[in-house]
This record gives C-alpha cells, sequence and structure tokens, in this order.
C-alpha cells in the first residue's frame, strides 16, 4: 500500500504555493495535516503528479483574536482547537468539536483548512463553521462557509486556489456549545452529528447556532429549529424540526431514515447539554 | 473438586520475557529481516468475483524501470505441487486450487499475477500497469444461494457448489421430538468476520539455485506445516527447507495453515533463483487472506413441560468461500456434533454442509466451530422466551451437573473434569443476576430504558489428540555445559507467552530456576518437529512435551548425580538448583557441576554412561480434552440511536491447572474481545456481485479500548486428565462472548417486544428490529 | 523522481538518508535508517503501530513523508525509554537494552501484560507516553479516549489501560511492583 510516485514542492509563501498551483493545474494537490489525503494516495484511491506541502508556509499557521472575530490559519492544527484558552473563551463550539476529530494523534497533524477544503460532510469543523457562519479567506476572496461546501469532499475552491483562514464570529455574553454525535467507534466519522452553540440571556436562549454532520452531502445549517429554540419551544420539538429536512444516504452502518432518527436524538441530546442547567 | 497448589513457577504469574524486545522495537517480525538482493513482490488480483480473464498483457509492467520480473500462471502453476496442508493432502472435497488465476477468476482479490520490483512501491506501479480484462459473470456470495438449484459454478471442475454434506441422522431425536411437550425453531445467521491479526502475512523466500536451499522467513503459527507444504509446492527435499519465524504478530488462526499467496511467492523466488519478499497489506489482508464464521444455522429444541431438554437438531451450513484453507465442512460437522455444549441433551441430529462462494477463502478463526457455541446460546434465550422462563432458569434446569460426570455426550464423547453447573452459577453470582433483573425492570417502567443480561455456557474441545498431525508436540531439553537449558518446541508462538510459559515447566520440572531456561522456537533446521500453535493447544501439547522431555532430563541428572555422591538416583530431588539427597539436604550436588561433568569432565562419569545431557520426548494429547466457562454480560441499548453498551463483563471459566494466571487472563480478555467485536462491530460486506466493500480498517471495524469494557475474570481449576492438569484456553474468550452479547441484547429488546436476528448488532440491525416491532 | 536527502534528528541523533518524495517517514525509519521498531499494520492512519513522536507530539508516520520530516525531531520507539544516563528520553544507547532499560510506560506494559504478539505495540507505548506527557493524571475515561487511537488485538485492552494506570504510579515515583506479580488489576 505505498502511494504512487509524485514530485514534492514545499514553498515557503502563499504566492510560491499559488504559483505552483496555477502551473501545474489539476496535477497538484495542496498538502496539509494529511491525515485524509495520504490514505486516499496510499490506497491509490487517487494520484497527483505534484503535491505542495503547505507546511513550510508559516503565514498560514496560527490563531489571532481579533475585534469580535478569530482568525485561524488554515495549517493551524486541529490539536490547537482543544488545547488553546483563546478559542476556548472566544468560539466554544470549536473547543467543543475538536476532541471529536479522529484521535489526538490525528489532530496533532490535522489541520482547520485541511478539514474545511477536505469538506468531508461527516467531518465536524465544516459543520461548526457552517453553524457560526465563519467567513473562509480564499486568496482575495472571502467566501461564506454556508456558500463553501457544495457537496461530499466537493468545495467552491478551485485548483489553483488556497483556503488560507477561517474566521469565526465571538459572540459575547454567557454562550455555550455542545457537540454530540454517533459514530460506530470512539473517533470513527458520525453516523450523525450535532453541532450547536448559544447565547443564554436571563435564563432564555437568545441566539442561537445549530448544524448537522453526517446527514447529507453537506453540513446542514438548521435554520429553523434555531428560531424555534429561540421562540422557546421544546427540545424535542426543536430536534425534530432540525432533521426535518435532511436527506442522509444509506451506508452499510446505516439506513438514511435511520440516520435521521440517530440525528433528532444527537440534536435534542445537544441541546439538553447547552440548555440544561 | 480439588484446587492445585500452585508450583514455584507453575502456577505463578511470571512476567513475559518476550517483552523487553517487544516494548523496545526489538522484536524480529519478517517485515523486519532484510537480506543482500532481496526484490519486493506486489500481487495483480482479481478484482470480480467471477468472470474470464480475456486479456492479461504484462509488457508495460515489465519495462518499467525498477521491476524485475512479471509472474503469470503460465510460469508456475505447471510447475508447482499440491498447495494443500498435510491434513488436507488427500481429501476428496477439496476446491481445485491453482497458484495463480488461470483462465478464469474465482473470489475478488484472487492472485493473477505477482510483480516482482526493486521496491515494493515500484511493484505497485508495476501492478498498475498489468492489462487485465475479465469477462465477468455471475457470481454466488451466499451460501444459501450457491446451493440454489441453477446457481453458478464456482468451480467448472465440480458439479455442484456443495463443497461437503455430513448427515447424522438419529432416530432418537424423532422419538424425543415426538414426546416433546415443547418443540422450539430458529434460524441464526452469523455475520462474516475476518481475524486481523495486526501484522498481516508475509514471507521473505530466499532460494539459492546453487545449493538449492529454500529459506523462507514466515509469519507464521506452524513452522514444520510451512515447511511441508512448501517443500511439496516447489518441488524442494524437506531437509533444503527451512522456516524460520521469529516474532509473530498475531494469528488467531489465519496463520496456521500456510497459505496460497505465500506459497505463490516461494515459487517465485525459487522461480527466480533469489530472495523475495512480500509482506500483506491491510487491503489484501482484509479481501484476500482469510473469512471466517459466515454460518446459516437452523435449530430445532425439544423440551419437556419443565423446560428440559430432550433432543436438538441442528442444521448448519457453513460459507467456505472460494477456496477455504483447511476442510471445508470442517467447521461445520463440528456445529453439530460439539452443539449440545454443557447440557443434558440425549438426543441429537443434525446435518452439515459446506458451500463454496466465490468470496475469499474461509479459514480458521480462534474457535472455528463457535457457531456451536453462537447457535445453541442464542437458541436457549430463545426457547426460555417461548416457554415463559428466565434464561438463566432454563440453564440450570439443563446444565450437567459435577455428579453426573463421566458424562458422555449422544456424539460419544465423555467429559470427565468439567464444571459448567459451577461456572454458571459464578457468573450468575458475579453479574448480580437478581439484583439486575429488579433494575433492569424499574430503569425501563420509571426510564423507558432498555438493559439486559445474556449468559453463554459452553464446554470447549481442545487439543485434539486424535488429529495428527495437530495432537502431538515434541520438545528437546538440552542442558548445555554452563548448567542453562536450552528447550527447542515446534510451536509457532504468536503472542501466548510460550518462551516464558514453557520456560515456567522445564523449570519446575527439573528444580531449577526459570531464568536458567531458555525457549527457542519458529525454526525448523533447531526444533523438533511439532504440530505449531494453534487449537488450544499449547498448555495441554507443548507443555506435557516439555514435562516429558524434562523428566528424562531430571533422571539422568539424578543417574550422574548419584554416581557422584555415591548415593541411589532414587533418593535423589532436585531443589533451587541443588542435586540432594532427599530427607539429607546438606548432601548435594550443584546442577551446574552435573551439566559440567556430564560434558567436560566425563571421566566421572559412570562406566558406559553417555555424556552431554539432553532429551526429545514427545506427547500425544487424549482425543479431546475439554474446558469450559461461563459467560455473562448486561448492556444497555440505545434505543433512539441504536447503539449498544456492555455494561459489565463477567467470565467464569474452568481451563484447569494454569502455568501463568496472568497469560491465561491475557488469552481470555483478547479473545472476549474478538467476540465482542464480531458481535458489534466487526463485518465484512460483500455487495450482491461479490465485490468487497469493507476493505480498509475505516470500514472493518475491530474494537478500539473504548468500546471493550472492564473484563472481570473468575476462575475454577479442576485439572484435566493429562500430566499437568491443563486444559486450553487460547480460544475460549471468542467462542463464548458473541451469543453472550447477542443474548443480553435480545434481552433488552424484548422489553419492548423487538427481535433482532441480522448481526453484527450495530445501530442498522438494532434500529430496524426496533421499528418493525413499533418503536 | 528524483529521491530528497533528508536530515533530521532521530531519538537524539542527527540522521541522513535517501527517500523517494512518496516514501513515508514509516517506510523510511524502518528501511533507511533501521529503526524496524516502528510497525505498519495498516497504512493508512488508523491503527496507530507506526506513531512516533514528531516535534514531541504523537503522530503517525504512515500519514508524514519522509521529505516533510527533513529538519524536524523524530523519537521512535526505540528511543522512547530513558537513555541509562539519564532522565531524557532523546539519547538512546544502541545496544540491545536489558530490562533495566525500559522506561517507566514499558515497565508497567510488562508488569500489567499490556501485550502479547508486541505487534501493536511500539505505537502504544509512543502514544501513552505523549498522552501521559499532557495529562500525567488521567481518568478512566480520559485514558479510554486516549487509546482509542491505537488498534489492539490480541489483549482486550484490559493489560494495557491497567498499564497507563501503573505508568502513571511509575512516573510518579511509586515503587516497582515485585516480580512475579500476582497483584493485576
Amino acid at each position: 500500500m505505498k502511494p504512487a510516485p509524485f514530485e514534492y514542492h514545499s514553498p515557503a509563501t502563499v504566492a510560491e504555493a499559488l504559483a505552483l498551483l496555477r502551473e501545474h493545474g489539476d496535477d497538484a494537490k495542496p498538502l496539509a495535516g494529511g491525515q485524509s489525503l495520504v490514505p486516499m494516495l496510499a490506497l491509490r484511491l487517487t494520484r497527483f503528479a505534484h503535491l505542495v506541502d503547505l507546511n513550510g508556509v508559516g503565514a498560514l499557521a496560527g490563531v489571532e483574536l481579533q475585534p469580535e472575530r478569530l482568525h485561524i490559519g488554515s495549517t493551524t492544527r486541529q490539536r490547537v482547537l482543544e488545547r488553546d484558552a483563546t478559542v476556548a473563551a472566544a468560539v466554544p463550539l470549536l473547543a467543543r468539536a475538536a476532541p471529536h476529530i479522529g484521535h489526538f494523534q490525528i489532530r496533532n497533524r490535522g489541520t482547520v483548512g485541511g478539514s474545511l477544503a477536505h469538506a468531508d460532510p461527516a467531518s465536524e469543523l465544516p459543520a461548526v463553521a457552517v453553524a457560526l457562519d465563519a467567513e473562509l479567506v480564499v486568496g482575495e476572496r472571502t467566501v461564506a462557509a454556508r456558500d463553501f461546501f457544495t457537496g461530499t469532499w466537493t468545495t467552491t475552491l478551485a485548483d489553483d486556489e488556497l483556503l488560507t483562514a477561517a474566521v469565526f464570529p465571538v459572540w459575547s455574553g454567557d454562550v455555550r456549545a455542545a457537540v454530540h454525535e454517533v459514530a460506530r467507534r470512539n473517533g470513527d466519522f458520525a453516523l450523525a452529528g450535532a453541532a450547536i452553540q448559544v447565547s443564554v440571556d436571563d435564563g432564555r436562549v437568545a441566539r442561537a447556532a445549530i448544524a448537522l454532520f453526517g446527514l447529507d452531502s453537506t453540513p446542514v445549517r438548521a435554520l429553523d429549529a434555531e428560531a424555534a429554540l429561540v421562540a422557546g419551544e421544546s427540545l424535542a420539538a426543536v430536534a425534530a424540526l432540525a432533521v426535518r429536512d435532511v436527506e442522509p444516504n444509506d451506508d452499510i452502518h446505516a439506513t438514511g431514515a435511520q440516520r435521521r432518527r440517530i440525528g433528532a436524538a444527537v440534536v435534542e441530546r445537544a441541546l439538553q447539554e447547552v440548555c440544561g442547567g | 473438586m480439588s484446587t492445585p497448589v500452585a508450583g514455584r513457577f507453575v502456577g505463578q504469574s511470571v512476567l513475559r520475557r518476550e517483552d523487553p524486545r517487544l516494548l523496545t522495537g526489538r522484536g524480529t517480525y519478517v517485515d523486519d529481516i532484510t537480506v543482500a538482493g532481496l526484490v519486493h513482490a506486489a500481487f495483480v488480483r482479481s478484482h470480480v468475483a467471477a468472470g474470464r480473464i480475456t486479456h492479461l498483457d504484462i509488457a508495460a509492467a515489465r519495462a518499467l524501470d525498477g521491476v524485475v520480473a512479471v509472474i503469470t500462471a503460465a510460469d508456475l502453476n505447471a510447475g508447482a505441487g499440491s498447495l494443500q496442508p498435510t491434513i488436507q493432502l488427500h481429501d476428496p472435497s477439496n476446491a481445485p486450487l491453482r497458484a495463480l488465476a488461470d483462465g478464469d477468476v474465482r473470489f475478488v482479490g484472487e492472485p493473477v499475477a505477482v510483480v516482482i520490483a526493486r521496491s515494493r512501491a515500484i511493484a505497485e506501479d508495476g501492478c498498475d500497469l498489468v492489462a487485465l480484462d475479465i469477462d465477468p459473470s455471475a457470481a454466488v456470495v451466499d451460501p444459501e444461494a450457491a446451493l440454489a438449484p441453477g446457481a453458478p459454478l464456482v468451480h467448472r471442475e465440480r458439479d455442484s457448489n456443495l463443497a461437503q454434506e455430513m448427515p447424522v441422522l438419529l432416530p432418537q431425536y424423532d422419538e424425543a421430538k415426538a414426546r416433546a411437550a415443547h418443540v422450539v425453531r430458529a434460524t441464526f445467521r452469523q455475520h462474516r468476520q475476518t481475524p486481523s491479526p495486526m501484522e498481516t502475512r508475509g514471507i521473505v523466500a530466499i532460494a539459492n539455485p546453487a545449493s538449492g536451499e529454500l529459506h523462507c522467513h514466515l509469519s507464521t503459527q506452524n513452522p514444520h506445516e510451512a515447511r511441508l507444504v512448501l517443500a511439496r509446492a516447489t518441488g524442494t527435499p524437506e531437509h533444503l527447507v527451512r522456516v524460520t519465524a521469529r516474532d509473530v504478530g498475531g494469528g488467531f488462526g489465519q496463520k496456521f495453515m500456510l497459505q496460497r499467496d505465500e506459497i505463490v511467492i516461494a515459487l517465485a523466488a525459487k522461480h527466480l533463483g533469489r530472495a523475495v519478499k512480500w509482506i500483506e497489506d491491510r487491503r489484501e489482508n482484509l479481501i484476500a487472506s482469510t473469512h471466517a464464521r459466515t454460518d446459516v444455522t437452523t435449530v430445532e429444541l425439544a423440551l419437556d413441560a419443565d423446560g428440559h431438554m430432550l433432543g436438538a437438531f441442528v442444521d448448519e451450513l457453513e460459507d467456505a468461500g472460494a477456496f477455504p484453507v483447511g476442510a471445508a465442512g470442517g467447521a461445520a460437522s463440528a456445529v453439530g456434533a460439539f452443539f449440545p455444549g454443557a447440557y443434558r441433551i440425549p438426543a441429537l441430529s443434525w446435518i452439515a454442509r459446506a458451500a463454496w462462494t466465490n468470496t475469499c477463502p474461509r479459514g480458521a478463526y480462534r474457535g472455528p466451530w463457535m457457531m456451536e457455541t453462537v447457535c445453541r446460546e442464542q437458541m436457549v434465550d430463545v426457547a426460555a422466551r417461548a416457554i415463559g422462563l428466565d434464561p438463566l432458569e432454563l440453564r440450570r434446569r439443563n446444565v450437567i451437573a459435577t455428579t453426573e460426570l463421566p458424562y458422555t455426550t449422544p456424539m460419544g464423547m465423555t467429559y470427565e473434569a468439567i464444571t459448567p453447573a459451577e461456572t454458571l452459577e459464578q457468573a450468575a453470582a458475579a453479574i448480580g443476576h437478581d439484583a439486575f433483573r429488579t433494575e433492569q425492570q424499574r430503569a425501563f417502567v420509571a426510564e423507558g430504558r432498555l438493559l439486559g443480561v445474556g449468559y453463554s455456557l459452553y464446554v470447549e474441545p481442545c487439543a485434539m489428540g486424535s488429529m495428527d498431525p495437530l495432537g502431538t508436540e515434541s520438545a528437546t531439553v538440552r542442558v548445555q555445559p554452563s548448567g542453562t537449558v536450552l528447550v527447542s518446541l515446534g510451536s509457532g508462538s504468536h503472542g501466548q507467552g510460550l518462551e516464558t510459559t514453557m520456560a515456567q515447566v522445564v523449570a519446575e520440572e527439573l528444580g531449577i530456576d526459570v531464568d536458567q531456561v531458555v525457549v527457542v522456537q519458529g525454526d525448523t533446521d533447531v526444533a523438533p518437529y511439532g504440530r505449531g500453535t494453534g487449537g488450544s493447544g499449547s498448555a495441554i501439547i507443548g507443555a506435557n512435551a516439555c514435562r516429558a522431555a524434562s523428566a528424562v532430563v531430571r533422571d539422568r541428572t539424578c543417574e550422574i548425580a548419584a554416581h557422584l555422591m555415591e548415593a541411589a538416583p532414587g533418593d535423589l530431588e532436585v531443589v533451587d538448583g541443588e542435586v540432594r539427597v532427599k530427607g539429607t539436604p546438606t548432601r548435594s550436588v550443584a546442577w551446574t557441576e552435573v551439566a559440567r561433568v556430564a560434558y567436560h569432565d566425563t571421566a566421572r562419569l559412570a562406566a558406559g554412561a553417555r555424556r552431554g545431557l539432553e532429551a526429545t520426548e514427545s506427547y500425544t494429547a487424549p482425543p479431546v480434552t475439554f474446558a469450559n466457562a461461563c459467560h455473562a454480560v448486561t448492556v444497555e441499548v440505545d434505543a433512539r440511536t441504536g447503539i449498544t453498551t456492555i455494561l459489565r463483563y463477567v467470565v467464569s471459566e474452568d481451563c484447569g491447572r494454569m502455568i501463568n494466571p496472568m497469560i491465561v487472563d491475557g488469552q481470555i480478555a483478547g479473545g472476549v474481545a474478538q467476540g465482542i467485536g464480531g458481535a458489534l462491530y466487526e463485518h465484512v460486506v460483500y455487495d450482491g456481485d461479490g465485490n468487497p466493500l469493507t476493505t480498509t480498517f475505516m470500514d472493518y471495524l475491530l474494537p478500539t479500548a473504548s468500546e471493550i469494557p472492564a473484563i472481570e475474570i473468575h476462575h475454577i481449576e479442576t485439572p484435566a486428565n493429562n500430566p499437568g492438569g491443563h486444559k486450553g484456553v487460547g480460544e475460549g474468550g471468542a467462542i463464548g462472548s458473541p451469543a453472550a452479547v447477542f443474548n443480553a441484547v435480545a434481552d433488552a429488546l424484548a422489553l419492548v417486544g423487538a427481535e433482532v436476528r441480522d448481526q453484527p448488532l450495530g445501530p442498522r440491525q438494532i434500529l430496524a428490529a426496533l421499528t418493525a416491532a413499533g418503536h | 523522481m528524483a529521491d530528497h536527502d533528508v536530515a533530521l534528528t532521530v531519538n537524539g541523533e542527527p540522521r541522513r538518508g535517501r527517500a523517494e518524495a512518496r516514501t513515508t517517514l514509516a517506510d523510511f525509519l524502518r528501511d533507511e535508517l533501521g529503526l524496524t521498531g516502528t510497525h505498519l499494520a495498516c497504512e493508512h492512519g488508523v491503527c496507530g503501530s507506526c506513531t512516533v513522536l514528531f516535534d514531541g507530539d504523537a503522530v503517525r508516520a504512515c500519514l508524514l513523508f519522509a521529505v516533510q520530516a527533513a529538519g524536524h525531531e523524530v523519537v521512535t520507539i526505540e528511543g522512547i525509554a530513558p537513555a541509562p544516563g539519564g532522565p531524557d528520553r532523546g539519547a538512546l544507547d544502541p545496544g540491545a537494552p536489558d530490562r533495566g532499560a525500559l522506561g517507566p510506560v514499558q515497565q508497567a506494559f510488562m508488569e500489567c501484560h499490556g501485550l502479547q504478539c508486541g505487534f501493536c505495540t511500539p505505537g502504544f507505548v509512543v502514544s501513552v507516553s505523549a498522552f501521559l506527557d499532557e495529562c500525567s493524571d488521567p481518568t478512566d475515561a480520559q485514558i479510554l479516549d486516549g487509546l482509542s487511537g491505537n488498534l489492539c488485538r490480541c489483549t482486550g485492552y484490559q493489560g494495557i489501560v491497567a498499564a497507563v494506570r501503573r505508568a502513571v504510579e511509575l512516573r510518579s515515583g511509586a515503587l516497582p511492583a515485585a516480580e512475579p506479580s500476582e497483584s493485576r488489576p
């Protein structure tokens, strides 16, 4: 199980990386943490003549708290999200989501940008980005997370573009977050998952963000459910609303209908966590 | 029942001497072997389950820089001898096995060609350049479909897909059924699983065209058997074939019989006259090594009005895959014959069949016939619910009591030293059965939670002494001039810790310190012919062979010492490295002095005494040695998600006299985890055309630490009828656990009237059952 | 395609070798540097057998290319034990270690029967070492989660979980257990 041959490039700047991507077109692939790409290369499920390693582009890594937003460079390791107190304070949902990503050995190498650009519909960070209306920085342009993900493993990113950062809004007030998911084993991709952040004012949910993962070809924002939650409807009703329109696929682990059922359960449990006590 | 007293070493949890090298990365597994001029192999495998090869062009691969050779059936098949294991050499039910696929293919993963190159990566590049076109034909993927009229033939050389059929239909069962108050019938389908040792298969085959020698480093459980197969297959005289295996990264049955892929590499090495390495990758291991389980069993159980079992009928069908490794139907007939297990079932009829399908070969996997326990123990619960008894109570009414021993089953097998009733009660007490039932009701009524308890009670046949060549082991115990002891065994330890446990046995028998004993195995040039490691046989067969050889050495030691001390040999004993006169410990001679005299001061030996100090002895086990155990487990099923959580797991077992309790517990725990994995997570899935869908560790779900609960193990030590009093323990954990988990989940689901029969018990199966029951 | 010259620090020593771009760090360690303690059981990032420390963090060596390791520090199972001379896990006596050369995690695995066939073991030892570096007094739940990135097929994890608890004691300076040990968790 060895990858097909490729040429390795290690640019030092974003400009160099983009130049390489432009030069080689769809023969080239950016390599970030490699935790999804390298297995696919090893299994020869995919191959590229050129890999452009972003790990040497220093400007892409790092977390910066800016006014009312948290700027996360795309090669920031996922492990930073669970270790960094700034992240936990500014965007609690990121800190709650991070431990669900694979295992700690994966998170030590896997990157925030890599996970977003890979766009696995069952992964956590795309759902967090969609829930919180993150802005994804692609060179000169900025894409709203809800417009970024177009399908399973597909985004609006062109072959010669790089995702350089993700910018998450910082909520004020009493902010609570929860991520619940059901996977076959600890660390597996979710059969169904829910990422929820709320702010609570005077014992009531004043603001809510709910996104689902593993339940459709992209992360799903549950706007109606958010409104119902803020309107004070029962958690079970909110959960039912959240999964009303999703269209999960069948696979060897569960049918689509079963995933929707599991989805309602994880939404309700995440709601209980953020709303209880 | 007597509990054996632990010896100085036997019965002690001696820490493993294998561990320091394995813990520091200094083990030597087959992939760690490298030799000058080594080249690397990769297989081109069929991507189609059944079909005709219409085009095979190796030119582009052959032309690739770094490729040494591309080998196809045309190069190898005609010159190959038998590829079958020794025990299968003359079995008329063998599938028509060939080295490389020739003309057609019969399962996805079947090897079609071998690319040999400077590196494995280049060999894989070469595989990508081999043009292989296959005209697909209809495949049979399911054993029942394989036996349906008009089913496509897996092997065109055969008349049907029925690989084996053995009916044992006795009138006693029909009589029992006629007078039964209850006749309960159910069909159980065990899903396909695969052993998945962490180290895949692998071989470094070194052919020396000048000397004619063929030296193969192998990941194997059974070096001597591998040598025999390689000698036959490659046409090399047995004495010129050497098989070595230092550290082996797990086997679980998969590496007991040498398989086709390794044989092909040895053939290729000989063809090329050089050294070739093949290390199976995980995808190959998951699709093309061996699969297991995959049984369809219908059981009919006849009971009287009080729930006493009167008789049983078992119709077992095993999926043999395309080219089963070992006997087709070998497991199936054991499922029938061993079905009664721990219960008084006076009448038994059974039919065992095996069907070829266009799937990966079936092979041994830790308790190959464990379907007897899976179907029987589920049947007990099904019957208990049908007649309104607690499954524990139904077991209590039918379990064989110690007072009934010796007890002979309807198949003529006699239990002498088993304790199923004791293990059942010990497990039930440990799990807290009555209190759990109370809590189960409370949690259901008050909170709607689904808790369940399940049992699995079994009697395990171990170390089949009657199955040549599997029933005999030889040991050479060689005292060296320094007094240290070298023990050579034909075993192939792959995690069992035999370097430690066999040293414990030898040290105990010789009366010396365990650190003075070294065990060497896994080398056919060093070890006497032996049976390998498998079939829960090492403690019974290997340890007693060590004991027998040690006894001869000890007696000779005493003879030499007696001559030195002018005492009678019969008055001497060896204690703590001193040969001394019983009752007069001051009259003694050191063990090391006896060794020195035996080799280097031979003038002091008695006239005519042989110099040196060693012995080779063998031990053949009784036809069957029975171990027994009871597993009890409690679970909670999450009705909203279909996820099962194991709350507690208890094993009560009797493996006779334990050599090393720490290792016994490790064997049980490992087996239990494999059974839990099988029950809840692991599933090899094929689509209807025979394409495997679970080809990586992302899809074939081995349980992690998070999925395996704490396993509480309780022992009852009833000595078996062999010199050491041992029974087998390697397979039991994996035999007992699946049914216990199934029964616990079924018990939980029964609270809401749901029934689940499909396995594994993942969310798909459990939610389907709940939905069908209106939940 | 041209090989790359890869210079890096392995187990505290400067090492260099040649690697194709596609050569993983695991293959490079094994084949080029002869450090065969790093095992490959899946080569697609699931099993954890190939775990090494990369600049101090546990990572899958099958998911990194050797060229990416140039200039970085790698610690393998061969370097995880403290050197006889001091507590630094970096420097390694190249000779085969005796029992005394086991680090606390390795010692705990031995005492608690945390290994059988030993193939997954190097990955567990490296992972557990890194885990305990960060979480020196873990709860049971943290232990199970911390172990879940490594697959073992032999032990049923019982001995491994016990070994982590024991390693916590050994690392905090508790006395070694008597041998042979009858008192297993």
